[in-house]
């Protein structure tokens, strides 16, 4: 082969490397070569958390530029972003820094404004918006878990009790409820047998209201009648003290117990118990029953429990479930 | 033969003169690797003067001569070459000297003409063309320049050797150094080189070595005549003092015997007719 | 003790010979021709063998990483691992050994036979230095050639894992979204910081290789000697190199 071909076919090669690295150069980096011919916005943010020379800018999702630089300028981050000077970016737009992926990289984006803004125009300043990234997502959800772990936690200690004397609410109405209860059956009693009597005419009253003959000693009885009616009175004030103590109870029951129907029987005693006194001569010992009733204690019991475990797991699994949560809030 | 006379050199091809330079080589002593190869030799080269150096294979006679175009330096003694060090480069590049390899040492990669050119064109000495004038002339005077399109590759050995001393004689030597140039070439050609060596001398002044096995070439050309043995300079005299030698060894080394009754092929042709 | 001596000895072999030639750049305007052969040598004559194994390391950078990635569904990613490896490390470092290999062993070959054969011996009586007409022509090639053949390999290795990402039944991912992915993530910087590498690399290689050659004692049976060593040695260098260069770059 002689000198000339030789040397013609290194240069046709050495043309063809050229070439070849101008097109990569191009189809790389979207021919940057021109640089004079971009726009710079430059936005500040408190933090650019991972944004990084390169990244892309997108308006409403469209890349129209990228990343040149960031720096540091005083207080604040600056990215200098490249646009491409034929996208006009309106004055009121705002850029923020979006996550493209969990593990992909971010990227800014730009949205809209308003259509009749003016454009900006080449090194002005960009509104930004500060966007929550990953990290601090995850750490207010750590947050928010504790705070919820240590609300329910409260709750039920002030339901159940923290092992000292007195105990919970629950376990205070329950031991008003026992203490009282013979004395509540027996005044139940008297009462029943007393209108039972004076339906039959039996007795004093029963005589007076079925005899005339004894309405003359309608009279003498009145004063009997009347400190009766005193020892009811006395009853009803014993009755509203304790109506009171189940009304202060009333609110958190009211939210922990979601139980539909223990909810109504509660609001039914309580309108029973408002009607004892009307309801004396029935005695049909509505109030005791229902305080008796360990169903309504075990429910709630039941229903704590199951409040606690869930409270646990959230405990326990801690950030790996919260991942979960935002895992699935993403994908 | 005519007595060395001339102080200066002329250019072959152009006739421009310089200095004849002579070659002072003082007590030098050569060793590889704990083995003697020379020892404390000392002689003079002058200027103008054609020196032959004979001895016999493995005499250290191809080691002085690398020596002297400072390809290699004596492990203790000194050589000089118009009064420098010849194996610095500046030595080098004022001295034009000029070594004839044994075995031609051509570049392969490069034609004929080429090997010739490279010289004066890596020198810049003149134009293209007077190189290729040069570089002709050269060829015809070893009558090879038929072969100047060849490459090294494709020539006999003794073609080789006409090559590599018209490439040296295109560097327009002041010292010109041969090692063995006369061995793979036929006795005319023999007679041709013996010719050229005389009229570098005769007619140019060119200072030269010659290391040879060759007893004829040695007794016409030389002015003097160093024998090595072993190592070591044995003697140094004309070629009329050496003809006229009672030493055994220098007789039986010039004038070595044909001894058909050998005892040692006796010996062989015993051991083959059991 | 010995070794190291010798390795000492080769360094300061190297960086002599690397101060000889640099002194003399100055003539590569007026080496043209040798320039231009060797640029032929070491561009023109590797590039076949260049873009096959480019071709075929490609293909198995895209199989292996399709293999792995499908497992959990980041098979999008090929076309940016493809285009990341072939143009950081493997584009540049398997170019360098195939230049070690192919240009390496012939540079060798041919001065340690030129030093047997006293053609050096030749040249240095004439006050040639081989540095200027041997070394220094070889140098300037391997620096204007290296890119073409990186960015060459770059090129056809990219291609090469396109083929298997789309035609490979586990893969399939059409050339357009590997090449979106390619160009997401594999940046004009990362290419330039391949040739950078492989500037190094083939400069080294040619150094070491040359000086080898211009150290060769004693008959033919060592030049052969002589070229295994370059090869070797090329080779070990080019792994130590990549580790401080890439290191440098990064």
């Amino acid at each position: 082969m002689n000198t000339t071909q030789q040397t013609a076919r290194v240069g046709l090669f050495f043309l063809l490397g050229v070439a070849l690295v101008w097109v990569t150069f191009e189809t790389l980096s979207d021919g940057k070569i021109f640089e004079e011919h971009t726009k710079t916005l430059i936005a500040g943010f408190g933090d650019l958390k991972q944004l990084k020379t390169g990244d892309e800018v997108r308006l409403a999702g469209v890349k129209v530029g990228s990343v040149a630089k960031t720096r540091l300028a005083g207080r604040r981050a600056e990215a200098l972003l490249q646009i491409d000077p034929k996208v006009p970016i309106a004055s009121d737009a705002s850029a923020s820094i979006v996550m493209s992926g969990l593990i992909g990289g971010n990227y800014i984006s730009i949205d809209m404004g308003s259509s009749g803004a003016p454009p900006l125009p080449d090194g002005a300043e960009i509104r930004t918006v500060e966007t929550p990234d990953l990290n601090t997502l995850m750490s207010e959800i750590g947050g928010l878990g504790k705070q919820l772990q240590d609300s329910l936690g409260s709750f039920s200690k002030a339901l159940n009790g923290d092992g000292k004397a007195g105990g919970g609410i629950i376990q205070k109405l329950d031991k008003l409820v026992t203490d009282n209860s013979s004395r509540v059956d027996a005044t139940m009693s008297n009462l029943q047998e007393i209108t039972g009597k004076i339906n039959r005419g039996e007795g004093t009253l029963g005589k007076l209201v079925n005899d005339p003959k004894l309405h003359d000693e309608l009279l003498a009885t009145v004063a009997e009648i009347r400190s009766t009616a005193t020892q009811a009175k006395e009853f009803v004030s014993n009755a509203e003290a304790m109506m009171d103590q189940v009304k202060s109870g009333q609110g958190p029951l009211g939210t922990l117990v979601y139980d539909q129907k223990a909810a109504d029987d509660i609001k039914a005693s309580i309108a029973n118990i408002r009607s004892v006194s009307d309801k004396l001569a029935k005695g049909e010992g509505t109030l005791g029953k229902l305080i008796n009733d360990p169903g309504l204690y075990n429910n709630a019991q039941v229903t704590i429990k199951k409040v606690d475990r869930a409270l646990d797991g959230l405990s326990d699994s801690g950030p790996i479930t919260a991942v979960g949560i935002v895992a699935n809030a993403l994908f | 033969m005519d007595s060395p006379c001339c102080s200066k050199t002329r250019n072959p091809f152009t006739g421009a003169e310089a200095n004849a330079v002579g070659v002072h080589v003082d007590k030098v002593s050569k060793t590889y690797s704990g083995v003697s190869v020379l020892s404390n030799i000392s002689f003079d080269v002058q200027p103008g003067e054609i020196f032959v150096l004979m001895g016999p294979s493995g005499s250290g006679k191809s080691v002085l001569l690398r020596q002297i175009a400072g390809l290699e330096r004596p492990t203790a003694g000194s050589i000089t070459v118009d009064g420098q060090d010849p194996s610095l480069e500046e030595t080098r590049d004022r001295v034009r000297l000029a070594l004839v390899f044994q075995a031609g040492a051509l570049f392969n990669s490069l034609s004929v003409y080429d090997n010739l050119a490279l010289y004066p064109r890596e020198h810049r000495s003149g134009t293209e063309a007077s190189i290729k004038e040069r570089v002709m002339h050269a060829l015809r005077i070893l009558s090879v320049e038929d072969a100047a399109k060849k490459f090294p590759s494709e020539l006999s050995g003794g073609m080789k050797k006409r090559v590599s001393i018209a490439r040296a004689l295109v560097m327009e030597p002041q010292l010109l150094l041969y090692d063995e140039p006369t061995s793979e070439l036929d006795p005319v050609m023999s007679a041709t080189i013996s010719e050229i060596i005389a009229t570098l001398k005769n007619e140019y002044s060119v200072t030269s070595i010659v290391v040879t096995h060759d007893r004829s070439l040695a007794l016409t050309i030389a002015n003097r005549v160093g024998i090595l043995m072993e190592g070591k300079l044995i003697t140094l005299g004309t070629p009329q003092e050496l003809r006229d030698t009672k030493n055994p060894k220098l007789v039986d080394f010039l004038y070595p015997k044909i001894d058909l009754q050998n005892p040692r092929f006796k010996k062989l042709e015993t051991q083959e007719t059991p | 003790m010995k070794q190291l001596y010798a390795i000492l000895e080769g360094v300061g072999s190297v960086v002599q010979l690397l101060v000889r030639s640099l002194s003399y750049w100055a003539t590569i305007p007026r080496q043209r021709a040798r320039f231009i052969e060797q640029c032929y040598m070491i561009g023109y004559t590797t590039l076949p063998i260049v873009a096959i194994l480019s071709f075929f390391i490609g293909t198995v950078l895209a199989l292996e990483a399709g293999y792995a990635m499908s497992d959990f569904g980041a098979k999008e990613f090929i076309g940016s691992l493809v285009g990341l490896s072939m143009a950081r490390e493997l584009g540049p470092m398997m170019t360098a050994v195939l230049l070690a290999g192919r240009v390496g062993s012939a540079i060798t070959a041919e001065l340690a036979s030129m030093k047997v054969y006293q053609e050096i011996d030749a040249l240095t009586t004439m006050n040639i230095p081989a540095a200027k007409i041997l070394v220094l022509p070889r140098l300037a090639a391997v620096l204007v050639m290296m890119p073409v053949l990186i960015i060459i390999a770059n090129i056809v290795g990219w291609f090469g894992g396109s083929v298997v990402a789309r035609y490979v039944s586990y893969v399939g991912i059409s050339p357009e979204a590997y090449f979106a992915a390619l160009r997401h993530y594999t940046k004009f910087k990362d290419v330039m910081n391949g040739m950078e590498k492989a500037e190094v690399f083939g400069f080294v290689v040619v150094l070491v290789c040359c000086d080898i050659g211009l150290n060769t004692r004693g008959g033919p049976r060592e030049i052969g000697a002589a070229v295994t060593r370059a090869v070797v040695v090329s080779l070990i260098l080019i792994l130590v190199l990549d580790y401080f260069v890439t290191k440098i770059l990064l």
